[in-house]
């Protein structure tokens, strides 16, 4: 046994062992990257990063064998600064998006392609999954929303832009004629409740995800029915029928949240009376109502409109939240939507006593693309027109909708929700371009059956060829070339399919970025 | 693509084995019988060989040796190591393709003769700019004489015809001695032809002398070397001979036994016209009373043990090298000392690792002799891949038995029985002397089992790198062996507990090894003596660049910058003014002028910012702008670089992106800044000595020469060396000859005869040509 210390504590640990190992007997936490459990250590990331007392250099704690008396930091200026610099360095080499220009585009973040791919493969309840998750009135949306998603689609700077509102159309549509349409899995009442003030799109979307979030949720508004702005304001009906408006209204509220409706908060119920009933408000009355709503629950306002803060929802009182058109955002269905969702999030939080505002996850991004990067892309998408919709007014039959699927690039990460180098440079708050490079960065796109290999996501670490040769895969992988260029290779300059067979899952697995990620979702 | 012919590739595993060892040694056979290395016969070896497909082409890739598409049919390999930089050799390099019209992106001409490609150096330093073409090296090359060297280069494979190596019998006594240098750079200059001339002289007049092929003796700014030794003992030094030289040269000291007597004395006083830089040399037959000779300023300040008989030693003789005390360390070593007693010689001697870091090398030893297994290897580090570095190649062409007895002393002390001299694949003439020594040793006994009668047995093999500086890194080295890619690994465990196939292993530097027979034969004491407190003995220094007498040197530790540059190098070429000097390659600095009173030891030069390195040193003019040469050595270990560690493979390559744009005036505000800081980070958290010293020639250069480097920001480049940032211009002083105008390979100049001619900027390509062949001086640089 071996004794040795780790930021001030002593540790036993067998011979042969690693400070990672050690430091992680002691539940000190020290970031990897390129370390698997299981692989041989590839020391190459250099994330983990330790001091060790008497060396001159800093080294990776994955590699670097305890050794008796050994005294180790794993927390310093130089060492964050280090650990920053080595992901930032991995940033400036990498290529693509973590989410697709079309998800960062959407206010509401839908994960856009991932309802594409289901499209495709006809997973009609899968793709109604995806988009509830983040849009809670897709079926109207679908029809009236002016899709910022397709203005950043990549696919516009090859032809047209895939048609995102017509296929979330579609899929919204199937669910509402469907005799068993989508619910959403409700957590248990958590006791607490909360009122939301306005029925309009942002009200309706914060309940919706206040009530799924274990929240009992009641929505008051002065009108007799639902809808606010959807309902009254001046919409083309061709469009937008209004019926689709109540039935998908309908859908939402029929989870649970209660609608009390001809009650003009203020007027018809005080507002103490209010308090004394719930938990938490959240103010979503509009813009033309916003002056009014604050002055009755004495919370402050700048130019008209009620203050808040941009990330918390939090008005100047403790309690009371504020979303939509009454806060000053947009006059736009899909901002108010995704901001009742926020918000709810928000209200969440604040309820539950979760921890303070949420850590903002990286997001890796490639912007406009070069021509030659372009094509890596378009040669895996069908190179079709935008599929046309019957009428100008009418949505797709499931064939056009999976036409236009087919169209979708897929610029977004498989493994963005599982990828440790997004997830490090989360933690350490890294930047995409402290050290960007001069070069334009182009990066192939191999996809083949089962798995698509991206090298330009690649960290080099080796894993993958480490697990193919364990699986005793004939071709497998091999490192190519050395220093700036060397990449990781099928020998021989065969295909994917001829590297990788039996191996393929298992290195999907063991890569730790999305340089190795499952074709089908 | 053709088919090809696997019987070939089945042939080269039934010769050199199926073992994963043997996955370089494959390759290099495959592409020695293709040219290249076809897939379908990287395939074929992973078929048939325990070498898997992934190891075959990590290794394939990894050389610069190997080549994956068919090549020309000869190699061209412009230098581009750092005299050679320093020199243009860029500039030649554009040249080449140039001349042969290989469009961007190729490697090849047309006619698929030529294959032009920069080679990381050759090793010829003091021949900068130096080029290879097959399997001759041509010297000093100029962009206008590109083309003369292909038409020289074609003759010769017209004309080529083998002259056998032939000495001249024994079974007459000879008179006197020829001594002719055949180093590599004697060779490149032409010594064969030299000697050809020699041997046909003797056989027309009937000299009797013997002829005696010598090692490098160092002077190479002065090859082809001829020193003669004549009958009555007397010697006599003659440089830069050409074949017709050989005549009179010959004549003057030798008596030739017939009609052509009279001649002789025809010819004398021509030849002393001829004949510049004659020295004389007092010939030293008898070992034991070898003294310091004080011949000639280049000579004295050395101090000869690694090099010890330098110039009067046959290279593979050994005879002769046991007659000039050759083997007696061995055996003392074998007899009267125990494996302790050598390793405390050692110790007392101080001796510490030539090869770079200077670690001490008894501790090395002591570490592989305590630890216990029942195999221990011994590896000699003859990798030598400095640029501007040339020491070992001369070490091993021309001494190779003291290397051979080095290794033994230090496999008898640590208790190894088989090992291996890694030799770098550019160095032929090293790998061939070598594997010679080696047969004589086997052939008397010095190798093998059951050494000299005792129970010591030693078996050397010669295993040939393919072109990765890092190899130079002992865990990538013994990995190369192994037959893995060769990516440095974290250490601990070092070498001597788990080396070679997990085996403890002593590795040390070829210098390292030189060294051993004489501290073993003369005492611990009198190495110790030599140097500083610190830094003990000689070290034996490349001496190259913008220096007057460049070549090999060993002078002893403690010696100052100052002395070696002025005394031994005759200062600087031309008239111009010492700016710096680089010492240690690309893990080095660069030494100011102002601190050129520093002694060149261990510890002042780390304090300086440079580090002994295996031993390049190549001085900087003026002229030289120290941007450049930061950007240049970047390149450099930026390319070498395994590319394992983040920082190594991609914070060198975004420093080198800082550089280029400073060199081409596009610098921008922070860059100094980033620059430094990622230097600094790049240092601490490389786990090999190459990520771990690669910024070092940066981070020199920012400290002593800060102000050139803001001057770039500002886009000028003081030295007018940097092309981003010059122009050509001719001002009136130009004549009107039209030279220019043809030269320009840009055809950036009009030709208006009698009138002042003109530059188009936009087809300038800043070769420097007009500058370099305009008589009356009117090209400008700003």
């Amino acid at each position: 046994m071996i004794t040795l210390t780790i930021d001030n504590q002593t540790v036993e640990v067998a011979a042969g062992a690693t400070i990672l190992e050690a430091a992680r007997k002691l539940g000190i936490y020290i970031p990897v990257l390129c370390f698997a459990d299981g692989c041989k250590p590839s020391t190459s990331c250099m994330v983990c990063v330790v001091c060790v007392e008497g060396f001159k250099t800093l080294v990776p704690a994955c590699g670097t064998r305890a050794a008796p008396n050994m005294v180790v930091h794993t927390q310093s200026e130089e060492i964050a600064k280090a650990r920053k610099a080595a992901i930032e360095l991995l940033l400036s080499d990498h290529v693509g998006d973590c989410e697709g220009p079309c998800e960062m585009g959407c206010p509401a973040g839908m994960d856009i392609p991932k309802m594409i791919r289901q499209i495709a493969a006809e997973d009609w309840q899968g793709a109604i999954r995806t988009v509830k998750q983040d849009i809670p009135l897709p079926a109207i949306l679908g029809r009236i929303c002016p899709a910022p998603c397709e203005k950043v689609c990549r696919r516009a700077q090859a032809d047209e832009p895939v048609a995102i509102c017509l296929l979330k159309r579609f899929v919204a549509d199937v669910d509402l004629d469907s005799s068993n349409p989508y619910m959403p899995h409700c957590t248990q009442p958590t006791g607490r409740k909360a009122a939301v003030i306005g029925a309009g799109p942002a009200g309706l979307s914060a309940a919706y995800y206040l009530k799924q979030a274990g929240i009992e949720c009641d929505v008051y508004d002065e009108h007799a029915q639902p809808g606010g702005a959807l309902r009254f304001a001046d919409i083309d009906r061709m469009r937008l029928p209004l019926s689709v408006v109540e039935r998908e209204i309908g859908q939402l509220l029929s989870i649970g949240v209660r609608f009390i409706g001809n009650i003009r908060v203020g007027r018809d119920v005080s507002i103490d009376e209010l308090k004394s009933q719930y938990d938490a408000f959240l103010l979503a009355v509009g813009p033309k109502d916003a002056a009014q709503a604050a002055a009755d629950w004495g919370i402050a306002v700048i130019d008209d409109k009620i203050q808040t803060d941009r990330q918390k929802y939090s008005t100047s009182v403790k309690g009371i939240f504020a979303a939509g058109g009454c806060t000053g955002s947009r006059n736009l269905c899909i901002r108010a939507v995704a901001d009742g969702k926020k918000a709810a999030y928000a209200i969440q939080s604040y309820l539950l006593g979760l921890n303070g505002v949420p850590v903002r996850t990286y997001c890796h991004r490639m912007g406009v693309v070069e021509k030659e990067q372009l094509q890596f892309f378009l040669k895996h998408a069908s190179g079709a027109e935008r599929t046309q919709p019957l009428t100008v007014n009418s949505g797709y039959l499931p064939q056009q909708a999976r036409q236009e699927a087919q169209r979708c690039l897929h610029c977004d990460c498989r493994k963005a929700d599982q990828c440790a180098l997004r997830q490090r440079a989360t933690e350490l708050a890294a930047r995409q371009k402290s050290w960007e490079s001069q070069e334009d960065l182009v990066a192939r796109i191999v996809k083949d059956k089962n798995i698509i290999f991206e090298p330009g996501k690649c960290i080099k670490c080796g894993l993958c060829v480490q697990t193919a040769k364990k699986e005793g895969q004939k071709i497998g992988l091999a490192f190519e070339g050395r220093g700036f260029e060397m990449k990781i290779a099928v020998p021989l300059n065969k295909s994917l399919a001829d590297g990788l067979t039996q191996a393929a899952l298992k290195c999907i697995e063991i890569c730790p970025t999305g340089a190795l990620a499952p074709a089908a979702q | 693509m053709s088919e090809i012919d696997l019987t070939i590739v089945d042939a080269c595993i039934e010769r050199i084995g199926r073992q994963p060892c043997y996955a370089l040694p494959l390759l290099q056979a495959v592409q020695e019988a293709f040219g290249y290395l076809p897939e379908e016969a990287i395939e074929r070896l992973s078929e048939k060989t325990d070498c898997t497909a992934s190891t075959l082409w990590s290794v394939a890739t990894f050389y610069d040796q190997f080549r994956l598409k068919p090549a020309g049919r000869y190699a061209i390999r412009v230098c581009v190591g750092t005299a050679c930089h320093v020199k243009g050799s860029d500039q030649i390099y554009e040249a080449f393709r140039r001349y042969l019209k290989i469009a961007e992106g190729e490697d090849t001409d047309a006619d698929r003769l030529f294959t032009v490609d920069r080679v990381a150096c050759l090793g010829c330093c003091t021949l900068a700019p130096a080029v290879q073409i097959g399997e001759v090296t041509y010297g000093h090359v100029t962009q206008e004489t590109v083309g003369a060297v292909l038409t020289d280069f074609l003759e010769r494979q017209k004309t080529a015809s083998r002259h056998p190596d032939r000495r001249v019998g024994h079974d007459v006594p000879p008179e006197g001695e020829i001594r002719i240098g055949l180093g590599s750079c004697c060779v490149a200059r032409g010594s064969a032809k030299l000697l050809a001339a020699i041997k046909q002289v003797m056989e027309e007049t009937a000299i009797r002398a013997s002829i005696k092929h010598v090692g490098c003796v160092g002077m190479c700014y002065q090859t082809p070397l001829l020193e003669i030794v004549s009958p009555s003992g007397q010697s006599t030094l003659y440089v830069r001979v050409e074949p017709e030289d050989a005549k009179p040269i010959l004549l003057k000291h030798f008596r030739p036994s017939g009609k052509l007597r009279s001649l002789a004395n025809c010819i004398c006083d021509a030849v002393d016209r001829i004949l510049t830089d004659s020295v004389a040399l007092p010939i030293d037959r008898y070992p034991a009373d070898v003294r310091e000779p004080d011949i000639s300023d280049f000579l004295s300040r050395q101090k000869r043990i690694a090099t010890e008989h330098c110039g009067s030693l046959s290279p593979v003789d050994i005879d002769e090298y046991k007659s000039r005390g050759g083997f007696q360390a061995f055996q003392k070593a074998l007899t009267d000392l125990s494996p302790e007693d050598i390793i405390e010689q050692i110790h007392q001697s101080g001796l510490r690792g030539r090869g770079g870091a200077g670690y001490p090398t008894h501790l090395k030893w002591t570490a592989v002799r305590l630890a216990e297994a029942e195999q221990k290897f011994i590896v000699c580090n003859g990798d030598e891949g400095d640029p501007g570095a040339f020491m070992d190649r001369m070490l091993m062409e021309s001494y190779p038995f003291r290397i051979l007895e080095g290794m033994m002393i230090a496999a008898r002390a640590v208790g190894a029985s088989r090992g291996y001299l890694y030799i770098r694949d550019e160095y032929p003439l090293a790998v061939e002397r070598i594997s010679r020594a080696i047969e004589q040793c086997h052939a008397h006994g010095y190798l093998g089992e059951g050494i000299v009668a005792s129970d010591f047995s030693l078996e050397l093999k010669i295993y040939k790198g393919a072109g990765a500086f890092v190899c130079g890194e002992e865990t990538a080295l013994l990995k190369s062996i192994e037959g893995k890619r060769p990516a440095p690994h974290l250490r601990p465990p070092y070498p001597a507990r788990q080396g070679l196939w997990g085996y403890p292993t002593l590795i040390n530097n070829v210098e390292t090894y030189s060294l051993v027979p004489w501290i073993i034969r003369q005492g611990a004491a009198a190495f110790a003596q030599l140097g500083t407190p610190q830094s003990r003995g000689t070290k034996v220094f490349a001496l190259a660049g913008k220096i007057r007498r460049g070549g090999l040197i060993e002078v002893p530790m403690g010696i100052t910058i100052r002395q070696v540059v002025e005394e031994i190098g005759g200062g600087i070429e031309g008239d111009k003014k010492l700016k710096a000097v680089q010492i240690g390659g690309p893990s080095g600095g660069c030494v100011p002028a102002e601190m050129a009173d520093i002694s060149i030891d261990y510890e002042s030069l780390h304090a300086a910012g440079a580090i002994m390195g295996s031993g390049g040193l190549v001085v900087l003019d003026e002229t030289d702008c120290m941007v450049d040469i930061a950007r240049y050595f970047l390149e450099f270990t930026q390319r070498q670089s395994c590319g394992r560690c983040t920082f190594c493979r991609i914070g060198t390559k975004r420093m080198l992106e800082i550089l280029q744009r400073l060199c081409s005036g596009q610098g921008k505000a922070d860059d100094l800044d980033k620059l430094h800081q990622l230097a600094v980070m790049v240092q601490n958290t490389s786990i090999c000595g190459l990520g771990k010293t690669a910024p070092n020639p940066v981070l020199s250069t920012l400290k002593y020469f800060r102000r050139e480097y803001e001057a770039h920001l500002n886009g000028v480049c003081p030295a007018g060396k940097c092309r981003g940032l010059i122009t050509y211009s001719i001002n009136d002083e130009c004549i009107g000859c039209t030279i220019c105008a043809q030269r320009c390979p840009a055809d950036a100049i009009a030709m208006k005869p009698y009138e002042k001619h003109q530059i188009d900027q936009a087809k300038c390509i800043r070769c420097g040509t007009c500058k370099s062949v305009c008589p009356a001086d009117a090209v400008e640089v700003k």
